[in-house]
């Protein structure tokens, strides 16, 4: 069945091609910059994300070999207690609900065709930005939200900003902390100035902080974030940031 | 999995309670820690909770689409850092003492369970190991270049050659 055509198969990386990254990410084989690629593909490209899944569904067998085993008692509760938790209660979350509810169900329609929009736009600036001395304050005063969904994974990064009181609310529920990386969240200013640390997230909480009018000032829907891998106490002044591991944009709602 | 994308929660205890077992053992083959497993297996839950509406009946058995979902999540969670990788010891895994019933019952396809095995068996025996290293022990190309002590793009070269020819045999099966 297997023909010879394919011995000099060349090592490189730029001869592989989509089927063969896709069972690589299937496998578990890839790692850094390589991941990354594979699931930024993921968002954008539907006939790598059908081989993904193709690979999937066939190694998937391969797991009946593995034993099974029992986990803790304590396991089904906590999943029972995180999934019967209510949404955390503040003023304005409550207040934001109903808002949020219809840009969710919006949201949820175009998540695909947002995917690949917000990858599109990281890569290429927008131009046509409001001039940087116009304050968008002013402008701006509905809440932003920006969701930054964790590519390869079902969990996603939701961020509010409230321009009222200049607080931004950062929910990292269901992500949790490994204890050798911390993740920093970093915005764009949409016209192209100096990249501005967000801070670095908390896994499985909301969290809460108050902006500085040189970030306020930058935050209008359209701004995207992104969100980094770093080490523990996030990037050091003195390096680049780590790889991007999220992404999105705010947007009015 | 319908019912779960409505938000019935029993439906998501129901689930938890059939397949546990068999996610928590892939979680912790690859894993290899109790506990990171344990949490590695809590995400897949809550996940599949919070998205349920992601499963295609379409395109998978829900307990194949489960499998990779969990090795999925527990190999995000081993390359984060913390966990040692490397291979479990098997009496860590702790098997259930007799739990062969449930196993049976959640075999995930027979036919193509065989398939599987049939082109990865049609394999050099070298490629076979590698592949099946990235599969149970969650290696990357790095690691198991390292082990065979083989620089890195020989060992990418055995692999993708492995994984061509898999995907042709595969294919194989899939127009007879």
């Amino acid at each position: 069945m297997s023909s010879e055509q394919d011995d000099n198969l060349p090592d490189t990386d730029e001869a592989r091609d989509d089927s063969l990254l896709a069972a690589e990410w299937s496998l578990g084989l890839l790692e850094g910059e390589d991941l990354i690629a594979a699931r930024g593909k993921q968002a954008s490209d539907p006939d790598f994300a059908w081989r993904k899944e193709w690979w999937d569904n066939w190694f998937a067998p391969l797991a009946d070999e593995i034993p099974p085993a029992e986990p803790s008692a304590q396991v089904w509760e906590r999943i029972a207690s995180a999934i019967a938790q209510p949404e955390p209660r503040s003023a304005e979350v409550v207040a934001l609900k109903a808002r949020l509810k219809t840009w969710q169900m919006v949201s949820a329609v175009t998540s695909a065709a947002a995917a690949i929009a917000v990858m599109i736009s990281v890569f290429s600036p927008t131009t046509t930005s409001v001039a940087p001395s116009e304050p968008m304050v002013a402008a701006a005063p509905a809440p932003l939200v920006a969701v930054l969904p964790i590519e390869g994974t079902a969990l996603r990064l939701d961020v509010t900003f409230i321009p009222e009181s200049d607080q931004l609310l950062v929910a990292a529920i269901g992500l949790s902390a490994d204890n050798v990386h911390d993740h920093e969240l970093w915005l764009l200013p949409a016209d192209g100035g100096d990249v501005q640390s967000l801070g670095i997230i908390t896994p499985g909480k909301v969290q809460r902080s108050s902006l500085s009018e040189q970030i306020t000032r930058n935050l209008a829907a359209g701004a995207q974030v992104l969100l980094t891998r770093e080490p523990l106490g996030g990037k050091p002044a003195d390096a680049s940031p780590g790889p991007v591991v999220a992404k999105g944009a705010f947007s009015s709602v | 999995m319908l019912r779960l994308a409505d938000g019935d929660k029993t439906a998501l205890e129901e689930i938890y309670h059939a397949t546990r077992v068999k996610l928590f053992g892939i979680c912790l083959r690859i894993l290899g820690d109790r506990k990171e497993a344990e949490d590695a297996l809590q995400d897949v839950y809550i996940n599949l909770w919070q998205r349920a509406d992601r499963y295609d009946p379409a395109r998978a058995s829900p307990i194949a689409w489960l499998a990779a979902f969990a090795r999925n999540r527990a190999i995000d969670r081993l390359r984060t850092g913390k966990v040692r990788g490397g291979a479990v010891p098997v009496e860590e895994a702790a098997p259930l003492a007799d739990e062969a019933p449930l196993a049976e019952a959640l075999l995930i396809d027979l036919e193509r369970n065989a398939q599987i095995h049939t082109c990865l068996g049609a394999l050099d025996e070298r490629t076979q190991i590698h592949i099946r290293a990235a599969f149970f022990e969650g290696k990357t190309y790095a690691q198991l270049a390292d082990q065979a002590g083989v620089p890195l793009g020989t060992m990418k070269s055995w692999i993708r050659r492995g994984l061509l020819r898999l995907r042709a045999c595969l294919e194989a099966s899939e127009r007879a």
